[in-house]
């Protein structure tokens, strides 16, 4: 790689900073500091690349280089969803719903009247003179310190996002879902902030569409109180041109639960990245996911778990099926810190080859420095077996159908993960809509 | 129905099945019995259409179409069922959902209407229950955690929703007490017809007193060495398979 192509994108970002940064939310107070210095930090670092052990299988670097994004513009107009079943997706559902055009929030669009007492939501900008806010974005997630090149890079950048915050003991009466709609070319940086207090409880639905070459750089922020509460369901399903990273980093309190699940089905490169740290004793956090992809598709999932407390459960599980020259990438990492004694820590990636040509990199690992816990890692990867499509063939059921029972039927059990119900069956309704794309 | 002329198939390479000449009229049940390796499971997967059978020489007719032409699902919506020796295991797809997948893929290769919830719902527990195949039971994945007895009885009904024209048997007794080979027997039984054929494989003539055949077939070294009536089978029970040919186990 020469050293002056390397420096494209990440050089493009300096200058979108410089050009915006007087018109970026919060440029007369705090932030603006923050920003300035994550800009310096990001000019430094530059972009992650493949020599970075974490950015093994998936050079940021190179792949936004090759794209040359420029700043997405901001959309005003009326707006033409996709008419695909990822666009509707949820959109059956009882939820309050904000929507975001182009990574900027649209109030006229969006839908969230009559929020419960102790319910805050509402787009970035509206609450960076809140201190719980202030809180959040000067909050140190990452111990390890792996994200910090793209965090910086959304701190410096980021225009908008949505910000839950609900208060101690409150449930969110129904789930908030946020759209995410690609409608031009170019970058955004979205900043979300989910604040649950003690024993508060929500869920949040979150779907990313569009048919545009968009970079979506997406950090969520999430902190759970002791007790709370948090479902997430995320589907991804932007353009064969577009660049997905998305950054989840959350801090689990005391006894409190995160459960985040992430449906994968677009994008030419994705990179979904959680970092989960437990703040206090018996707390869970479930990290899952399931990708679809097919031609010169791309998707990583890294996963962090930082175990830095005793008595709290992790568990991981990503499996995915891979057509054409497809890539798959999982990279995961259960940390279990000295004290973290009777820690329960699991990962496992599943992948399924639908190609010769298809390809799958797993890295699960575990780092444990304490003796009396339970963790397990596993991998696989393979192919369907022939001996089912035989059997099935057998009863009368064409080789394609069969081969789409036997595919729903491998993913159909990481789907179970999901933590929503009526989005786990969402979920499987879009998998199946997949493969009879794929079949066609 | 099945007309197989001078059969000769090749697994791998090394040819299992050197002359087979085989007549089934509908409405009868014939029973091939020999030892192990004589060529009786290939003989199923080969009228399944299972990949990696090699036909080198000869014919199989069935209601005069010529087999070979025909994809394994194709064969098995003209009327070819094989009961498995081993039931695979499917997870992640229930009992019901592959029956009613297998069954409406059926009619609608056939040109018929294919079946809506309810009636399918009601059809499979009319078929089961003679089986004693429950509710719970088709709720599970496919073969998943059954026992020997529940894989078979499954087969059984999947060949009774089914209504296949020729069934094809291998070693349905094998893994199976006296209780559930007579519910299997049973439930075979029952669907004898005057248009349906079956080929009964085994290797033990026990079967044979609760299926009883109208022809015996003995099967050693890849040929028929030996046909009869159902006596011949109670002949082999006190005599074995050695009179047979050298390479019989």
């Amino acid at each position: 790689m020469n050293e002056v192509m390397t420096e494209k994108a990440a050089q493009n970002f300096i200058d979108a900073y410089e050009s915006a940064r007087t018109v970026l939310p919060g440029a007369d107070g705090w932030l603006a500091r923050r920003r300035a210095a994550a800009i310096e930090a990001f000019a430094g670092a530059g972009l992650p690349h493949r020599r970075l052990e974490e950015w093994k299988y998936t050079d940021l670097r190179q792949t936004l280089d090759k794209a040359g994004f420029a700043p997405a513009p901001e959309h005003k107009g009326a707006v033409v969803l996709p008419e695909t079943a990822s666009a509707s997706a949820f959109s059956a559902l009882d939820r309050h719903v904000l929507v975001f055009v182009n990574g900027r929030y649209r109030a006229d669009l969006s839908k969230a009247a009559r929020l419960p007492k102790g319910v805050e939501l509402c787009g970035l900008a509206d609450v960076l003179t809140e201190q719980w806010a202030k809180d959040l974005l000067e909050r140190r997630f990452d111990e390890a310190r792996q994200a910090e090149q793209v965090v910086d890079l959304n701190t410096a950048l980021m225009s908008d996002g949505m910000c839950l915050r609900i208060r101690k003991g409150v449930k969110l009466d129904k789930p908030v879902h946020l759209l995410f709609f690609a409608a031009d070319d170019g970058a955004s940086h979205t900043r979300n902030l989910v604040l649950l207090e003690e024993g508060a409880e929500g869920t949040i639905l979150e779907s990313h569409v569009g048919e545009a070459a968009s970079f979506a750089d997406i950090v969520t922020d999430v902190v759970l109180g002791n007790g709370a509460r948090l479902d997430h369901v995320k589907l991804q399903d932007e353009s064969a041109n577009a660049v997905h990273l998305a950054t989840l980093r959350g801090e689990v309190g005391a006894e409190a639960r995160l459960s985040s699940f992430t449906l994968t089905l677009g994008c030419g490169v994705s990179r979904g990245q959680s970092f989960i740290r437990f703040a206090g004793e018996g707390a869970e956090a479930q990290v899952n996911g399931a990708y679809a992809l097919r031609a010169t598709q791309h998707a990583d999932q890294f996963c962090v778990v930082d175990h830095a407390v005793p008595r709290c459960a992790s568990n991981t599980v990503f499996k995915g099926v891979l057509d054409g020259q497809s890539e798959g990438v999982f990279q995961g990492k259960v940390i279990v810190r000295p004290d973290a004694q009777k820690t329960d820590g699991r990962q496992m990636t599943q992948a399924l080859l639908l190609s010769r040509d298809a390809a799958m990199n797993a890295k699960p690992e575990l780092e444990i420095y304490a003796d009396d816990v339970q963790c397990a890692h596993g991998s696989t990867v393979g192919e369907l077996s022939k001996d089912a499509l035989f059997y099935l063939r057998s009863r009368g059921i064409p080789e394609a159908e069969a081969r789409r029972l036997l595919v729903l039927a491998f993913l159909d059990d990481v789907i179970a993960l999901a933590p929503h119900e009526e989005a786990r069956e969402i979920l499987r309704g879009l998998v199946s809509g997949w493969f009879e794309e794929a079949s066609i | 129905m099945l007309e197989i002329r001078n059969l000769h198939v090749t697994v791998d390479g090394k040819e299992i099945l050197k002359g087979i000449d085989l007549d089934v009229a509908a409405g009868e049940v014939h029973a091939i019995m020999g030892p192990n390796g004589s060529g009786k499971s290939t003989l199923s997967y080969v009228l399944a259409g299972r990949e990696g059978y090699e036909v080198t020489e000869g014919s199989i007719l069935f209601n005069g179409q010529d087999l070979r032409e025909m994809g394994v699902d194709e064969r098995a919506a003209a009327g070819i069922f094989l009961a498995f020796q081993y039931p695979l295991e499917i997870p992640g797809v229930t009992t019901m959902t592959f029956l009613k997948t297998a069954l409406n893929a059926q009619r609608k290769a056939r040109g018929e209407e294919e079946l809506d919830a309810v009636r399918f719902l009601k059809l499979v527990r009319e078929k089961a229950k003679p089986l004693n195949v429950n509710d719970e039971m088709l709720k599970r994945a496919l073969n998943v955690g059954y026992s020997g007895g529940e894989k078979k009885r499954a087969e059984v009904l999947q060949m009774s929703l089914l209504e296949p024209s020729l069934a094809v048997l291998d070693e349905t007794d094998s893994g199976l007490d006296i209780d559930a080979l007579k519910t299997v027997a049973e439930g075979v039984n029952a669907m004898r017809s005057p248009e349906r054929s079956m080929i009964v494989i085994t290797h033990y003539q026990r079967l044979l007193d609760y299926i009883v055949p109208d022809v015996v077939h003995v099967l050693s070294g890849g040929r028929i060495v030996k046909t009869g009536g159902k006596e011949l089978a109670l002949e082999l029970e006190k005599s074995g398979y050695a009179a047979y040919g050298a390479d019989a186990a």
